[in-house]
């Protein structure tokens, strides 16, 4: 890639450029932190928050298209790139006096329906907040039909070429075997002895029962429009993780960004959007954003303890550690400014500056796909998420469907024996008893569930928001509660938490451990969310451009 | 366990969707004594939350134009009702024709619905591209317009009638399924459920795709088929399109949400039952894209944000079926909408509560008692367009 020429593209009216490799999230942030976005209802500033193309936070427009993730997209060299969802921009948007007029939120539910007369003037002025970018422009898309879709057929496919992934892949090809490694990243290093497709994987499927096909479809996209049709006959599931976000006043606000935020933003040549991270969490996770950019870091907050290789790693670099924190809001307008906490144990309120919040004290598994497939799960209490039920050898109750890696809740360390004892299951080895591998805890305690019921007792401040993609507050998720609907999926419908753009992957687990505190059940008892496709938002372009008669099962 | 706290009540609903809802709803307000509704999921689980919304008054025959206008005068006041706005929003369905046969026949309807006295409009294809800006040229000869016809939320109505009737004295018992109905001397006397037996000298089969099975499992069968239909939502954007868009030929339907996702389907003739679960299909991903970007290609770069599926409770003439099985007194029928109960709802129960009363109700039995299923004659009419 070194030598290769960078990417010029118009960013509204300045010009601007990407070198090579760099998505426009990364050039974007060169500026500084980037403004791209507001918020659906109140129009609250928005910035970049997850980093791994789920969120609503770097939405922009390119070349006329709505709603492209800037940090999954590679620019081009002309390309114009547009803000949207705000007047005059981002940073001062005329509607975000929304979020001052109705400090208590907006009740959309039992709201508008008086004076009746006034039906009209209410439905043409809530209709134009809401949306996002603004429907393509006639006759301009598409300027090029999108290419023909990738169909492969393969024995082995395996989603996902992380490091569990690939380790499968290894002993795969050392047995003979030539997987197909379906990967999420734009630009994946090759695989020894298998085949690399870069494509995000949306749906999942086995195949029907009772028609003597055995045989999975999976259906995906490389960016931005590509149809990706995958038949295999074994599916080895190693989609990761991903780092979940947590609930407090502001906890919206630009400069809020998870671990895997942090580092979409932290360019591979040591640059840095904020210079005094506060950095939430105790655990590995931690330890690995202190790797990266631990120069940047002002300060390591923990809603629980904090786990020894980060206490001393903390205190080699003189980094401050308050283990047992409640933070209670971020403040600062647009971008956050400090964070206010107070210690679990009693004790006064204080207040760290910061230009940035990571949040990196909770791994959840990237389980849609699992649950898509019909997959038996079963809540595991430590992490507090749901998992696959895993034989020994690694098969979940879908036969010819393993998990491996993080999806799977098998501990870092018994990641490799996972992947060898996978690969032997799919090359046919006869399962010889073997002890299961150690995961995640089964059992509680939960420590964020524990964190969480001592906050509910307590007065809040700010905004506490609980589905950032919809704008759903926290005290409307307990409302819905007082009025008496129960269970995850009745909350979902009844507020919107989960309904948006990042298919509930930051809004659900949170609201799952305050559904189970408000209704006083476990949280299996409140449910979980029924997981539709496709696992990420997929252009129609795409799914427009399927075979008729595709190779694979056609569902049910 | 949750459960009914009485042993008998008056009435026993079964299926607490819209339309065993609205019928508990016009029961309490009409005093029928205690009415329990019993659903074997959870709220909005069913059909009613699975929908797209769609409200329209232009059928093929009389008493569904009619039944359809008194339903969105229904849903014009639910709000002030109910206390939840459900969005209403009066902007039109538009049938489109690809061919003059289908504009033909299109034209028929609004000739019905003109003489009901709506607004219906003939769109030369001009007007039709005026209203579906970015539409393919060529892609339709015509269409039909009512602007009365609208979209809703179907959320908040399940919310609103509830709690309206719960205030009103209604036990409403979740996540308890009915395993049976058990009659004496040719008249219902109890329903057999998971959490014991219940009596009622009434029970209203409202269970929507289950309907049929419940009919069933009272010895009443009826040749309801329950048929799965899938449906997606797009990323929302910014308004673009006012009405419903609905394709004769194919059931391909489309409009644009409040909050700015365009929702739709096609029809697609595949599976039927309720044992196959509602899964959402490749194939139907493929063919709901395709048809849409084909008729409107500058949608081709949104996204999908999620498919669902549910299921159509359907009747061989397209016509619900309303009133008291005429095999078991006390049984009434409150199903077969074909994926139209929610557009139906308000009206259609107002008849089903009388006839749980045991009151004459005003809809030809020919074409919606039950009764009509045991005879061997023909149909006197067909509802034919279940699109949309």
């Amino acid at each position: 890639m070194a030598g290769a020429p960078e990417r010029r593209f118009f960013f509204g009216r300045a010009r601007r450029s990407a070198r090579p490799g760099e998505t426009l999230l990364d050039a974007l942030a060169r500026g500084g932190w980037p403004a791209l976005q507001r918020s659906i209802r109140y129009h609250r500033p928005r910035g970049p928050f997850c980093g791994v193309g789920y969120c609503t936070g770097c939405l922009v427009r390119v070349n006329g298209r709505p709603n492209v993730r800037a940090c999954r997209y590679v620019p081009t060299d002309g390309d114009r790139v547009a803000t949207e969802n705000s007047w005059p921009s981002p940073r001062f948007d005329v509607l975000g006096a929304i979020d001052f007029l109705f400090p208590h939120g907006i009740d959309t539910l039992h709201g508008f329906v008086r004076p009746r007369w006034a039906t009209r003037a209410y439905h043409r002025v809530v209709r134009r907040l809401a949306g996002y970018g603004a429907a393509p422009e006639v006759g301009r898309t598409p300027p090029t039909p999108p290419p023909p879709p990738v169909r492969r057929t393969v024995d082995v496919a395996i989603v996902g070429g992380g490091v569990a992934g690939r380790a499968v892949a290894a002993h795969l090809a050392h047995g003979g075997a030539h997987p197909l490694v379906v990967d999420r990243a734009l630009a994946p290093e090759p695989v020894a002895g298998g085949e690399l497709l870069a494509s995000t994987t949306v749906t999942f499927l086995p195949a029907p029962v009772g028609t003597g096909d055995h045989r999975f479809t999976l259906l995906g996209f490389e960016e931005p429009d590509r149809g990706v049709e995958v038949t295999a006959r074994t599916v080895v599931l190693a989609s990761g993780g991903y780092d979940a976000a947590l609930l407090f006043g502001g906890n919206d606000r630009p400069g809020v960004v998870t671990a895997d935020g942090a580092f979409a933003l932290c360019g591979r040549d040591g640059r840095r959007p904020f210079r005094r991270a506060v950095v939430v969490g105790g655990g590995d996770r931690v330890g690995e954003v202190l790797d990266r950019f631990g120069d940047a870091v002002a300060a390591v907050v923990a809603p629980g303890g904090i786990s020894p290789p980060v206490v001393r790693r903390a205190s080699d670099e003189g980094i401050p550690l308050y283990p047992r924190s409640r933070i209670r809001s971020a403040a600062g307008r647009g971008r956050v400014r400090s964070l206010t906490l107070e210690p679990r144990g009693g004790g006064a309120r204080f207040v760290l500056s910061c230009d940035a919040v990571v949040l990196a004290h909770r791994r959840l598994p990237t389980s849609q796909l699992l649950f898509q497939a019909g997959a038996r799960m079963e809540w595991r209490g430590g992490p507090g998420a749901y998992y696959p039920v895993l034989a020994p050898s690694g098969e979940t109750s879908v036969p010819g469907l393993y998990a491996v890696g993080d999806v799977a809740g098998i501990l870092a360390d018994a990641n490799e024996r996972a992947a060898e004892r996978v690969a032997a299951a799919v090359l046919g080895a006869p399962a010889s008893g073997e002890e299961p591998l150690p995961r995640v805890a089964l059992e509680g305690p939960n420590e964020l569930e524990g964190y969480y019921r001592e906050l509910a007792s307590l007065p809040r401040s700010g905004r506490w928001v609980a589905c950032a993609c919809e704008d759903v507050l926290l005290h409307e998720v307990e409302e819905a509660h007082a009025r008496g609907y129960r269970g995850i999926e009745v909350i979902k419908r009844y507020t919107g938490v989960g309904t948006g753009l990042c298919q509930g992957r930051y809004c659900l687990p949170d609201a799952l451990l305050v559904l189970s505190i408000l209704e006083g059940r476990p949280a299996p008892e409140v449910g979980y969310i029924t997981q539709r496709p496709p696992a990420v938002p997929t252009p129609l372009a795409a799914f427009a451009a399927m075979a008729d008669s595709p190779t694979g099962p056609e569902g049910a | 366990m949750n459960g009914p706290t009485r042993s008998a009540y008056r009435v026993i609903v079964v299926g607490a969707g819209i339309v065993g809802l609205y019928t508990a709803y016009h029961l309490a307000r009409a005093g029928a004594g205690p009415v329990l509704v019993v659903d074997r999921g959870f709220l909005s689980s069913g059909a009613s939350g699975r929908n797209g919304g769609g409200v329209r008054q232009q059928w093929e025959t009389r008493a569904t134009v009619r039944l359809a206008r008194e339903s969105v005068a229904a849903y014009r006041r639910f709000g002030t009702e109910f206390g939840y706005n459900v969005w209403f929003r009066q902007s039109g369905y538009l049938f489109v024709a690809e061919t003059e046969a289908e504009l033909a026949r299109l034209r028929g309807v609004h000739e019905l619905v003109v003489s009901e006295g709506l607004p219906s409009e003939v769109l030369d294809a001009a007007a039709v591209a005026r209203r579906v800006e970015g539409i393919a040229p060529g892609a339709v000869v015509g269409g039909t317009y009512l602007a009365t016809d609208g979209t809703l939320y179907p959320f908040p109505a399940v919310w609103g009638l509830y709690e309206a009737v719960r205030a009103l004295g209604v036990e409403v018992v979740l996540g308890v399924e009915v395993l049976g109905v058990e009659a004496s001397a040719g008249r219902v006397a109890a329903v057999t459920t998971r959490s014991g037996r219940v009596e009622a000298p009434t029970v209203v089969n409202a269970a929507g795709g289950w309907s049929g099975e419940l009919s069933g499992r009272a010895g009443l069968a009826v040749p309801n088929v329950a048929t799965r239909h899938e449906i997606f939502a797009t990323e929302p954007l910014k308004p673009f399109l006012d009405p419903m868009v609905v394709r004769a030929s194919d059931g391909l339907y489309f409009s644009q949400t409040m909050r700015g996702e365009i929702v739709g389907g096609i029809t697609l003739r595949d599976g039927a039952g309720v044992a196959g679960g509602m899964p959402s299909s490749p194939r139907f991903l493929r063919e709901m894209s395709r048809a849409l970007v084909r008729l409107v290609p500058r949608l081709g770069s949104v996204g999908v944000l999620r498919a669902w599926s549910g299921f159509y409770d359907d009747t061989p003439d397209g016509f619900p079926v309303i009133g008291e099985d005429p095999r078991c007194g006390g049984f009434v029928h409150a199903n077969g909408f074909g994926g139209h109960g929610f557009m139906l709802a308000p009206a259609a129960t107002l008849r089903v509560a009388r006839a749980a009363m045991g009151e004459p109700i005003d809809l030809d039995p020919a074409l919606v008692s039950p009764a009509r299923f045991l005879s061997n004659d023909r149909p006197p009419s067909v509802e034919r367009l279940q699109l949309g």
